[in-house]
């Protein structure tokens, strides 16, 4: 039972990780039709942004993950424009462009950070006891602080002008074009959005894992399958999907050790080919 | 085809990537000890868009040019040795140290006159940690005429590169410690180091005999070297009776351990031997604390490791008891000296790795002389007869090329490595 319970809360964690990389993968996609497969490497952009300042400048992890998600969006903002041709195309384009896009970006941190990688504490150390359970406080502190930031990504989505500006653009872009939404704005706002979701992702992840270049093909890589689970192009299937995807990955790695990554993506295969439009279904985007 | 406003768009699409993948992979260059060779150095490295980018990056980078002049006698022509290491990925920093090591010994051979007048020209390979790629920079030593090879220094790699390097009768001298490579029967492939076998027996008497762990717990990965880690320990245990509790594997890129660690914690183990590479021995180490194990982390060489305690945090590196035939700078004369040295020329402590690949550079520089620069079956007869008193042990090299069958143990204390109080 013990056993049972600290390996779900461990799962729920990295679950709450892959939804955000997953929600952020997912919002770019339903407002600007872009499939970004650099999404990981953004991540591990942030990772590597918010290391340097929890470490370096010794600033407080809250103080880094924030500055690292601030960092990181302006940073998407630049990335949007070059990746502006590449929207709304046929998905080999969009497939082969972001791939080799994400391969530059991984050359660049190797450039900036060296290729060995850093390992970040975690902010808060002591295990918790509860009832003779004992769980990794950082565990709780992940999923406290992803649940946060789905409900804000929900609020902002749905109760603000900008959110639903954004909402009205993926709906059908040359209609909210003639209703005065400026759609070149609310599509770099959106991609700032994923992308600092993106790297809160990173931030979170690091104590977990290792904060290397490769760091970004693995969570985009998950990330993707979670979006891809809850199905594809719905924001709350992001979510469903990634804590699906962790709690999977955390048994998985407890029952079969070095082979958990094969069991993991082979029910996920299984799971996808039973239903192909993922948990809550697809909401494709189609774009002339 | 047609080529209609589409296809051209994609085309021009196509392209543009690939020229990136290129441009990234060719302008990424090693990360080599910064200093330059005697000669230009090639190194092949390239990003994580594969081998067919390495093989590119490799073709277009330029071969090492002669520097002693284009005179036609041999007997004036640099000695060609090559360094085939990770100069980047995980196991940078073990590539580092050694091309560092061997750089020293080279550099100060160079300077007192090289080899009977000839100098040595090293050149650095960048395999990247991946047995693939050193396979592919055995090939090139072999075809561009190199007649020794210092390293790898991991044992995964030096198991890939021997049949090749055998086959053109290169000695090379590696700093792996695999019990593996012993086996392979290799009569060209000596080893700097002991083998995991004779790391773990004294680790495991301490552990034992000593310390008086009752409840060991075992975690390692399953690539070469943890595996003869996991293999040589436990054989350890074995001949002392003692089975461990807890008999954990995971995998050589894996970065978090939490299901294997939960699963140790249940049988309260008062030790825990990690059979892993530097970084992911400290991985594990600073999250095993984090999981509430307080068990002493125990193993062989990566946890003697700056790298190691870097990783873990020097909180949770604290008390870690290592095996290794290298403890600390200061041991004896011959230690301080090479250390001194290594600081000069690069500005930072040498450790275990740095002091075995000099011991190997020097065997390899003995060697050399008494061939007087000729390779092939005299050098490495040569190199089997070389009784040397090196940094890390007495080197006599049986017929299975291990040179030292001897190692300590010692413990981290405020992040450093000191004797253990026996």
């Amino acid at each position: 039972m013990q056993l049972f319970l600290q390996t779900l809360v461990g799962g729920i964690g990295f679950g709450a990780v892959y939804a955000l990389v997953g929600m952020g993968f997912t919002i770019v996609y339903r407002t600007m039709g872009l499939v970004n497969f650099a999404h990981g490497q953004i991540a591990m952009i942030g990772a590597f942004l918010s290391a340097t300042f929890f470490l370096d400048t010794k600033l407080p992890f809250a103080v880094a993950a924030i500055m690292s998600m601030a960092a990181t969006a302006v940073v998407g903002l630049a990335i949007e424009g070059i990746l502006r041709p590449l929207e709304a195309r046929d998905f080999d384009l969009m497939l082969i462009g972001t791939l080799g896009f994400g391969v530059v970006l991984e050359a660049v941190a190797t450039r900036i950070w060296g290729a060995t990688g850093r390992a970040v504490p975690a902010p808060v150390d002591r295990p918790l006891q509860v009832f003779g359970i004992i769980i990794r406080t950082y565990d709780l502190v992940v999923i406290g602080v992803g649940a946060v930031a789905a409900v804000a990504v929900w609020v902002l989505l749905n109760r603000t002008k900008a959110g639903a500006a954004m909402q009205a653009v993926a709906m059908d872009r040359d209609a909210a074009t003639s209703v005065g939404i400026r759609v070149g704005r609310s599509n770099a706002m959106a991609f700032a959005l994923g992308a600092g979701l993106a790297a809160l992702a990173g931030t979170l992840a690091a104590p977990l894992l290792y904060v290397t270049p490769s760091l970004g093909s693995s969570l985009g890589i998950k990330g993707f399958c979670a979006a891809i689970l809850g199905g594809f192009g719905n924001i709350n299937g992001a979510v469903i999907g990634g804590l699906a995807f962790g709690i999977l990955d955390g048994f998985a790695a407890g029952h079969f050790q070095q082979y958990s990554d094969t069991v993991t993506f082979l029910v996920f295969a299984i799971a996808i080919m039973v239903r192909p439009t993922g948990i809550l279904g697809e909401l494709t985007v189609n774009r002339a | 085809m047609k080529v209609t406003a589409t296809n051209r768009q994609r085309l021009l699409a196509v392209s543009a990537c690939s020229v990136l993948l290129v441009i990234s992979g060719c302008s990424s260059s090693k990360k080599a000890a910064g200093t330059s060779t005697p000669s230009g150095s090639a190194a092949a490295s390239s990003t994580a868009a594969g081998s067919a980018a390495a093989t590119t990056a490799a073709a277009s980078s330029a071969a090492s040019s002669n520097a002693a002049g284009s005179s036609p006698a041999s007997d004036t022509n640099p000695i060609k040795i090559g360094v085939i290491d990770a100069q980047s990925g995980q196991s940078s920093s073990l590539g580092k140290w050694e091309y560092d090591g061997v750089k020293l010994a080279v550099d100060q051979a160079n300077a007192a006159g090289g080899i009977n007048g000839r100098k040595v020209e090293l050149t650095v390979f960048d395999d990247q940690g991946d047995p693939t790629v050193s396979t592919n920079l055995a090939r090139k030593a072999v075809s561009e005429g190199f007649i020794a090879v210092l390293g790898p220094a991991e044992s995964a790699d030096a198991i890939a590169m021997s049949p090749i390097l055998q086959q053109a009768k290169i000695p090379f001298i590696t700093s792996g410690q695999s019990p593996a490579m012993p086996k392979l029967g290799n009569p060209y492939l000596f080893l700097n180091s002991p083998t995991s076998t004779t790391y773990d027996t004294t680790l495991a008497n301490y552990a034992v005999n000593t310390a008086k762990f009752t409840h060991i717990a075992m975690i390692s990965n399953n690539g070469a070297y943890g595996k003869g880690e996991h293999d040589a320990f436990t054989a350890a245990l074995k001949a002392l009776n003692v089975a461990p509790v807890a008999d954990q594997i995971v995998t050589p890129d894996q970065t978090d351990f939490s299901a294997a660690l939960t699963s140790i914690r249940q049988k309260n183990p008062d030790a825990l031997f990690i059979g892993a590479e530097e970084v992911e021995s400290g991985l594990i180490a600073k999250q095993a604390r984090g999981l509430g194990i307080k068990a002493t982390i125990i193993g062989a060489a990566p946890t003697s490791t700056p790298i190691f305690v870097q990783t873990a945090g020097t909180a949770d590196a604290e008390g870690a008891v290592s095996s290794t035939p290298y403890l600390t700078n200061d041991t004896n004369a011959q230690t301080k000296a090479f250390a001194a040295a290594y600081d000069a020329a690069f500005g930072s402590e040498p450790e275990l790795h740095g002091a075995k690949a000099y011991d190997g550079a020097e065997i390899m520089l003995q060697a050399l002389k008494t061939t007087n620069g000729a390779g092939g079956q005299a050098l490495d007869d040569a190199i089997r007869a070389v009784k040397y008193q090196g940094l890390v042990g007495n080197f006599a090299f049986d017929a299975t090329g291990v040179g030292v069958h001897e190692t300590q143990i010692g413990l981290i204390k405020n992040g450093v490595l000191t004797p253990a109080a026996s």
